[in-house]
């Protein structure tokens, strides 16, 4: 008996018919009985017969279905170049936009690739020739530097290869710390876009589809940088295009999570109208040559400081090379912890500060904590988000030359010259 | 309409009875189950719905049907509703109230519970689910019902969310709302048992009173629905959705009987006759200048006019196969699905502006002769392509006999064509809710309907007529609470049968009239603070200003709290008044004063006390 047999169970009085699933625990059997619906019978004292084996290909069940053609010549054979069109380059590094049942947890987890992406969206033909390519297929959760690294090397490649333009299909959950990874390793002439779904793509109502449509205009736009392409409301009708650096996932489950912090979001896509606009200057197509510096230090922490914390978190970063504190308000821990902090200055360990106010820059001129933190060599990021500011240190510890210089200077949009979030 | 010899057509019918229950919380969701009015939307919001793949990697055909035209779906927002039914947060995890009341359903149709259920999604891409999917899940199954023709056995049991309500249609699509959605309601389906119309009536009634029996389903419109399933021996299985009224289903197994009987006979003819459909064509040129409204109408706008030849259709397309209902009308019905008007079909033509010469030119233009029908639809040319085809598709069907088909209850009995029937392709695991196992050994065995209307007459005295108002009224919960409060049972189920029906027949707002106001009032006709007597009154003043409480209302309208000495000096008040009668006629007056002193008290005095007090009264001075 396997999963994907045709099978009778009979359980005290009752007999149940239909499908065998897989079951996501050990002690039940799941039936997909003739209506659709599924069944969890005891497995204790429960008569299976096998009545047809393999009815359905369970294991290889993705999304394309018994039909599935093979994946390589799939984008070739379906779709013909269109000279009058742009070329796409459409990135898959799995998430949710990508996704569909794990039947081992029962959860959805990601297991399709781009030109899987291009059947289940259909709206995306005609809009540009598509390239596709499958950088990893994992949830973003599980998302690491060297994987960023991957990613710069694979848009880079597409860009050389051609692309007008590049879409980065990415779980949204580390979305923010990807796109900023690449606004610091690309200097890009296109627009590279990271774009994902809140709401899973095995729902009608899922947001992939206009996302992933939205994406691809903003690909074909002038506006050469790494955006993130998301929901702008709880409505399919725009999509907002926030800067790669400045934005952040506010939300856990809402279309309209990611929201560009201290400003407006750079631009908009109009669903109905297909119309892009940008509200502030960018860096326009063409403007550079395409180079990549994906050096990157692992040894970099994120910490949040917090009331009561404890003072030997610090010794967990002894000998890093750099460590990014979420301090409260301007930028502050507790009095006590900067004789220690002071101590790993000068052991070499390059120590940003940040906000978990996230609105707002640091300042540590104000009080005399800040003055102290100052005095025992702390840098401070400006508004840069804390997120942000870790992987720009992972960054300019291997690219700068001057990196206290480089972590108060804005190199990708991640600091704002002017506090006018209103704009 | 003529009667049917169900048992040599082979009819088997089935029901599905989708009944609301009315828990605290929605069944995914912490959201009160509260209906409100569209105006009291606070925040709107627009979406689109794509279709698909279940896990098995089909896509169900009623999805896709919904899907082939794209329409916006805009939804109203309340202060009752969240992120849950706006589909921008995961469920929370499956309401037990409502699970515990589906068990107690189960138990009473002596179902068997699933050991683990699983909750499904069934795809739904009109709408009416922002999701694209209705929660569903399989609570129990294999059960029965009596009926006096027989036991009617019981399918299946399933607790599901109810769809968002639609508002109505706009430009682009369909405003619902979203108050509706996620109200749990349970679906129970009967294994077609069912073999005549007025069984099937039984069968539904039954399943009402055992549902009502547990005290917790919704009452009013709306909150119970009927499908009904129907079939000959030579037709086919019909889904029938949206029976309204309960007495209706014995006309639509009726009607949905007669009609595949004349489908069947249609088949028959068109067979001897070698009939076939022939090709779709376009035939704008016949019509140019036509003085049809409707033709004319669509050609102006730069449509076109589409036609199918029928050959051997001739006088077959315009036969009734339901009460005003034609073959033309099923064949119009999926012409709409594809956004045109309807059809016109030779059988009624001439007519609608229409000559004899445009039909005699239609049938030459598509080779139609004497012994042939042809069909035509007049829109704009997309649409004509699409709707011409369809209504041709279900005239090639009409040769087969009946469709396998989802169809509409119509008001008057007879039905429509919706979709093709849903698949198993259209259920897909709800990966966001864990699966639960059901205990059926803590749930409480109701009492039912029957046995209560019993029990209010041998414990309570009421009378037959009364006890079964009360039981099976929406009240019935709120008079055992009462009544084991230690209310007088007849007072209570009086004023809540007789005194609210005839407050509302005086066009009292008794709507407004809460469960606490109720239980206050007969509080205090218990007590004695209110006599039984100015009840009414009462409640006539809580409807029409619902936020006092009913001590308020008591007092501000002079209610009730007369004490003896007060009745007494009315009573003496009227006795004198009357002293000339009632030295006369001495207690020959009593009938008359006693009217004129409940008069006087206003409903502040207990009748009992004032009888009492007068006839001590005119003793006195006769």
């Amino acid at each position: 008996m396997n999963p994907g047999d045709r099978v009778r169970v009979d359980r005290a009085d009752r007999t149940y018919e239909g499908v065998l699933l897989p079951s996501s625990t050990d002690d039940h059997l799941v039936v997909k009985l003739e209506g659709g619906y599924n069944v969890g019978v005891d497995r204790a004292g429960a008569d299976v017969e096998v009545l047809a084996e393999d009815v359905y290909e369970i294991e290889d069940m993705d999304a394309a279905g018994p039909d599935d053609e093979g994946e390589d010549d799939a984008a070739d054979s379906e779709i013909e170049f269109d000279d009058d069109l742009p070329t796409i380059s459409l990135l898959s590094t799995g998430g949710t936009i990508a996704s569909t049942v794990d039947y081992r947890t029962g959860a959805v987890t990601a297991q399709f690739d781009a030109e899987d992406v291009l059947r289940a969206v259909p709206d995306l033909a005609g809009r540009a020739n598509y390239r596709g390519r499958v950088v990893a297929n994992i949830l973003s959760e599980n998302m690491e530097p060297p994987l960023w690294q991957d990613l710069a090397e694979a848009v880079s490649e597409e860009i050389e290869a051609g692309a007008d333009g590049v879409v980065v299909m990415h779980g949204t959950d580390t979305m923010q710390y990807s796109a900023s990874a690449l606004a610091f390793m690309l200097e890009t002439p296109v627009p590279i876009v990271f774009t994902g779904s809140q709401r899973s793509a095995d729902r009608p109502s899922s947001d992939n589809v206009m996302n992933a449509v939205c994406a691809v205009e903003a690909a074909k736009s002038d506006c050469a940088e790494v955006l993130v392409c998301m929901h702008a409301t709880e409505s399919d009708d725009v999509c907002a295009l926030h800067r790669g650096t400045r934005v952040r996932k506010n939300h856990t489950s809402r279309r309209d999570a990611f929201e560009t912090v201290g400003a407006e979001p750079l631009g908009r896509v109009d669903y109905d109208a297909e119309e892009v606009s940008f509200r502030g200057d960018y860096q326009e197509r063409g403007a550079t040559e395409l180079e990549r510096r994906e050096g990157l230090e692992s040894d970099v922490e994120l910490l949040k400081f917090t009331p009561g914390m404890d003072p030997a978190f610090l010794d967990v970063v002894e000998g890093s090379e750099g460590l990014v504190i979420e301090g409260t308000g301007l930028g502050h821990v507790h009095t006590d912890l900067i004789p220690r902090i002071e101590e790993l200055i000068e052991d070499g360990t390059t120590v940003v500060m940040t906000s978990q106010c996230l609105e707002g820059r640091v300042c540590d001129r104000v009080y005399d904590t800040g003055r102290d933190l100052l005095e025992a060599g702390v840098v401070e990021a400006g508004d840069t988000l804390p997120g942000t500011a870790k992987v720009k240190l992972m960054w300019a510890l291997e690219n700068s030359e001057d990196v206290t210089e480089a972590m108060s200077t804005s190199l990708a949009g991640e600091i704002q010259e002017r506090s006018v979030p209103w704009e | 309409m003529s009667e049917y010899d169900y048992d040599e057509l082979g009819l088997v019918a089935g029901l599905e009875i989708h009944q609301q229950l009315d828990t605290a919380t929605k069944l995914f969701c912490q959201c009160p189950t509260e209906l409100r009015e569209p105006e009291e939307a606070t925040r709107t919001f627009t979406r689109y719905l794509h279709p698909t793949r279940s896990e098995l990697g089909e896509i169900d055909d009623a999805a896709l049907e919904e899907s082939r035209v794209e329409r916006e779906f805009e939804y109203l927002a309340y202060d009752t509703t969240c992120l849950v039914e706006e589909d921008d947060e995961p469920p929370h995890e499956l309401d037990e109230e409502a699970l515990e009341t589906a068990l107690e359903i189960a138990q009473l149709m002596a179902m068997h519970p699933v050991d683990q259920a699983n909750v499904m999604r069934k795809i739904v891409v009109d709408g009416s689910n922002t999701s694209g999917f209705q929660r569903s899940t399989l609570i129990a199954t294999e059960g029965e019902i009596e009926t006096s023709d027989g036991a009617v056995g019981i399918e299946d049991l399933l607790l599901e969310e109810e769809s968002a309500q639609r508002v109505e249609e706009t430009a682009d699509g369909v405003r619902y709302s979203l108050d509706r959605l996620g109200i749990p309601l349970v679906e129970i389906g009967t294994k077609p048992d069912i073999s005549s119309p007025e069984q099937a009536l039984e069968a539904a009634e039954r399943i009402g009173m055992l549902l009502r029996s547990t005290g917790k389903v919704k009452r009013g419109l709306g909150t119970i629905r009927q499908d009904v399933n129907v079939s000959i021996e030579e037709g086919a299985r019909v889904e029938i959705k949206g029976v309204q009224s309960l007495d209706d289903i014995d006309d639509i197994v009726r009607n949905e009987v007669g009609r595949q009987a004349e489908l069947v006979a249609i088949r028959d003819e068109l067979e001897e006759r070698e009939a076939s459909v022939g090709e779709v064509q376009d035939v704008t040129e016949v019509f140019e200048g036509t003085d049809s409204g409707v033709i004319a109408g669509a050609l102006n706008s730069g449509g076109s006019v589409t036609a199918v030849p029928l050959y051997g259709f001739d006088g077959i397309v315009g036969r009734e196969i339901a009460p005003d209902r034609r073959l033309g009308t099923e064949l119009s019905d999926h012409a709409k699905r594809h956004g045109a008007g309807g059809i016109f079909h030779t059988d009624e033509l001439p007519a609608y502006g229409v000559t004899e010469a445009e039909v005699d030119a239609l049938r030459d233009a598509v080779g139609a002769g004497p012994e042939d029908a042809v069909a035509i639809v007049a829109a704009d040319a997309d649409v004509a392509e699409a709707a011409i085809e369809a209504a041709a598709e279900r005239a090639g069907t009409a040769l087969e006999g009946v469709p396998e088909e989802t169809r509409g209850a119509n008001d008057d009995g007879t039905t429509r064509y919706l979709r093709p029937l849903p698949g198993a392709a259209r259920m897909y695991p709800e990966t966001d809710v864990p699966p639960v196992e059901p205990d059926p050994s803590e749930v409480p065995e109701p009492e039912l309907l029957t046995e209560k209307v019993e029990r209010y007459q041998d414990e309570y005295d009421l009378g037959a007529g009364l006890a079964e108002q009360v039981a099976y009224g929406q009240h019935m919960p709120l008079f055992e609470d009462v009544v084991a409060d230690g209310i007088d049972p007849t007072l209570a189920a009086s004023t809540l049968e007789s005194t609210l029906t005839e407050l509302r027949r005086d066009d009292v707002p008794v709507e407004n009239l809460t469960r606490e106001h109720l239980e206050d009032v007969f509080e205090m006709a218990e007590t004695g603070d209110l006599p039984n007597e100015g009840v009414p009154d009462l409640l006539t003043e809580l409807a029409e200003e619902p936020d006092r409480t009913a001590e308020e209302a008591a007092e501000s309208a002079g209610l009730g709290g007369a004490d003896d000495e007060e009745v007494r000096e009315a009573v003496v008040e009227v006795v004198e008044r009357n002293e000339a009668q009632v030295e006369e006629e001495g207690m020959q007056a009593f009938s008359g004063l006693m009217g004129e002193c409940m008069g006087a008290m206003r409903g502040k005095a207990d009748g009992d006390l004032v009888s009492q007090l007068l006839r001590e009264e005119i003793q006195k001075r006769a």
